[in-house]
């Protein structure tokens, strides 16, 4: 009998330790893994069992042209996003606090505004009768509006705004964790600073890069809402192209082929990123 | 002297400039709406030809708007209460828990906020189709929750690891129970994770446009999906008018929480 109450230990005090992952277990399994297993089963049942709507995404052109098209700005947001953000993350990781708070405040501010009205401020920026190009043709420089909306352009513009807090803060926490002295030792050799850069402070910042640059990539790949209103309709990327053929097309089955090459590309990259990073230094990020 | 701000020389001015400019590139679209908002101009045209209110006239005149917000704000509120809970739990089994696959389960929590949203979307829209969920505000909450729940377990575990469980451990020689002992010494001490977690867990639901497009029916529409109809038809002004006050919010929220946090820390 005693024996038997000893046994009746409530579930959450496991003697592991592991019953308080229980709620959120039984939430992830029942609300996230079995429907998103039911929605790449259907990419092989429906309309009839096998492959095929497999060999329609890779054999037909349009398909091909909108896979390219995603690689396309993932690859060119992911450059650009490094690129800008390098400067400014190793700016905050040196400013006086006074300066650098200011600068963090404009970051927070841009990344927590709601991601539909900062898409829809660079719509307002971008059309042809819009600010930019208004300035642009006041000036002299342009005497044509450029087409910057509708348009991979207007993509990759609005895709870089996005993506930036998620480079640069990430950054600021790997350029703050190099020791100055390596530098400060540099300089005694006689290495000048064009040298220090090279073969110091970017290779010791680098796997900041790679987790934050693999971030941003594997982000842009799936993205829906910048591109859909930005790109316009000729210029249509993975996600956006996944909702219509679920949305307006009613075709699952294809819908669901093309959301499981998505999510196997992602995952593939995800996994990537953990061994690049480990699991808790990655989502130090926020 | 690359990482020594005072001996930089010539490169800290241009580093400095650099900085400036994609601070500017950061503020430019948020300063341009909420300008905007009050021009006159219904083609938004900059700088405006005069200033006016009706933009804001019309956001109020229209209930739809002020429905939606009020919805978002309940879904919200619903899913980060949940989140937090779940994920405050699952964040003690994540630290202290000692069993097999630990890592695993971590990731498993974690994959909601990798994984493409839209997949995920049309995901939960069939499975809740299916089971009689679709367009509820349950649905609305679940779906929210799960996306939700990585942004509560991210800040919680970083606080609960920073934690010394030899205080816990000490309240509870010293007679208190070890539930006790959890709410009456260790959540007071991670109360800044849990904050951040709220925080975070609130803005995911109440930012979420995607799964909210494909779960929205006539009757229950959260505030991006009210955006994002009146985005697909025009540019009008009147969404400016309703971004302006979401910018608002945004900063009152940073505002809160820079001073909630300060107060917390003492």
């Amino acid at each position: 009998m005693s024996c038997n109450l000893l046994h009746r230990q409530p579930i959450l005090r496991r003697p592991d330790g592991s019953g308080g992952a229980l709620p959120a277990l039984t939430l992830i399994t029942l609300f996230f893994v079995v429907p998103v297993v039911a929605l790449l089963l259907r990419s092989v049942t429906e309309p009839v069992p096998g492959l095929h709507n497999y060999a329609t995404l890779f054999g037909d052109g349009t398909y091909a042209r909108v896979f390219f098209n995603t690689f396309l700005v993932a690859t060119v947001v992911t450059t650009v996003t490094v690129i800008v953000a390098f400067p400014v993350a190793w700016m905050l990781a040196i400013m006086p606090p006074a300066l650098g708070s200011i600068v963090f405040g404009i970051i927070i501010l841009s990344m927590w505004t709601n991601l539909l009205t900062r898409t829809y401020a660079w719509m307002v920026l971008l059309q042809r009768t819009g600010v930019i190009n208004r300035t642009l043709m006041d000036i002299g420089l342009i005497s044509q509006p450029l087409p910057l909306i509708n348009n991979l352009t207007g993509v990759t513009i609005g895709m870089v705004y996005i993506m930036l807090p998620f480079m640069i803060l990430p950054l600021v926490g790997t350029l703050r964790a190099i020791d100055p002295m390596t530098l400060r030792a540099a300089a005694l050799c006689g290495a000048s600073p064009f040298e220090a850069f090279r073969r110091i402070l970017l290779p010791l910042s680098l796997p900041g890069i790679a987790a934050g640059g693999l971030m941003v990539f594997v982000m842009s790949l799936g993205y829906f809402v910048t591109p859909t209103l930005l790109g316009g309709t000729s210029n249509m990327m993975l996600a956006a192209m996944i909702a219509q053929m679920i949305q307006s097309l009613l075709n699952w089955g294809l819908g669901s082929a093309a959301a499981f090459i998505l999510l196997v590309v992602t995952m593939a990259l995800y996994a990537l990123q953990l061994r690049l990073v480990g699991a808790k230094r990655m989502t130090g990020g926020i | 002297m690359l990482l020594d701000y005072d001996r930089l020389g010539w490169l800290r001015a241009a580093l400095l400039g650099f900085t400036g400019l994609v601070a500017a590139f950061l503020l430019l679209p948020v300063v341009l709406i909420v300008l905007l908002s009050f021009g006159s101009s219904r083609w938004l045209a900059f700088p405006p030809p005069s200033w006016t209110l009706k933009w804001y006239g019309e956001l109020f005149a229209d209930p739809a708007w002020l429905e939606a917000a009020l919805t978002s704000a309940r879904i919200a509120a619903m899913a980060a209460l949940l989140a937090v809970v779940i994920g405050l739990l699952a964040s003690f089994a994540l630290v202290r828990g000692q069993f097999r696959g630990r890592n695993v389960l971590r990731g498993l929590l974690l994959t909601p906020m990798v994984l493409p949203v839209v997949v995920f979307a049309i995901a939960i829209y069939a499975f809740f189709l299916r089971i009689g969920l679709g367009g509820t505000t349950a649905g609305f909450v679940i779906a929210h929750t799960v996306l939700a729940l990585p942004f509560a377990i991210i800040p919680i575990t970083a606080a609960l690891e920073g934690f010394d469980k030899s205080i816990e451990d000490a309240a509870i020689v010293c007679g208190a129970s070890p539930f006790e002992a959890k709410l009456r010494v260790t959540l007071p001490a991670i109360k800044i994770g849990i904050f951040s977690a709220a925080i975070f867990a609130f803005l995911a639901s109440w930012d979420e446009v995607v799964v909210a497009i494909f779960m929205a029916s006539p009757n229950l529409q959260t505030l991006p999906v009210k955006i994002w109809g009146s985005l697909r038809q025009d540019l009008s002004p009147v969404i400016a008018a309703a971004s302006s006050l979401l910018v608002f919010l945004t900063l009152s929220l940073m505002i809160v929480t820079a001073l909630i946090r300060r107060k917390l820390s003492k």
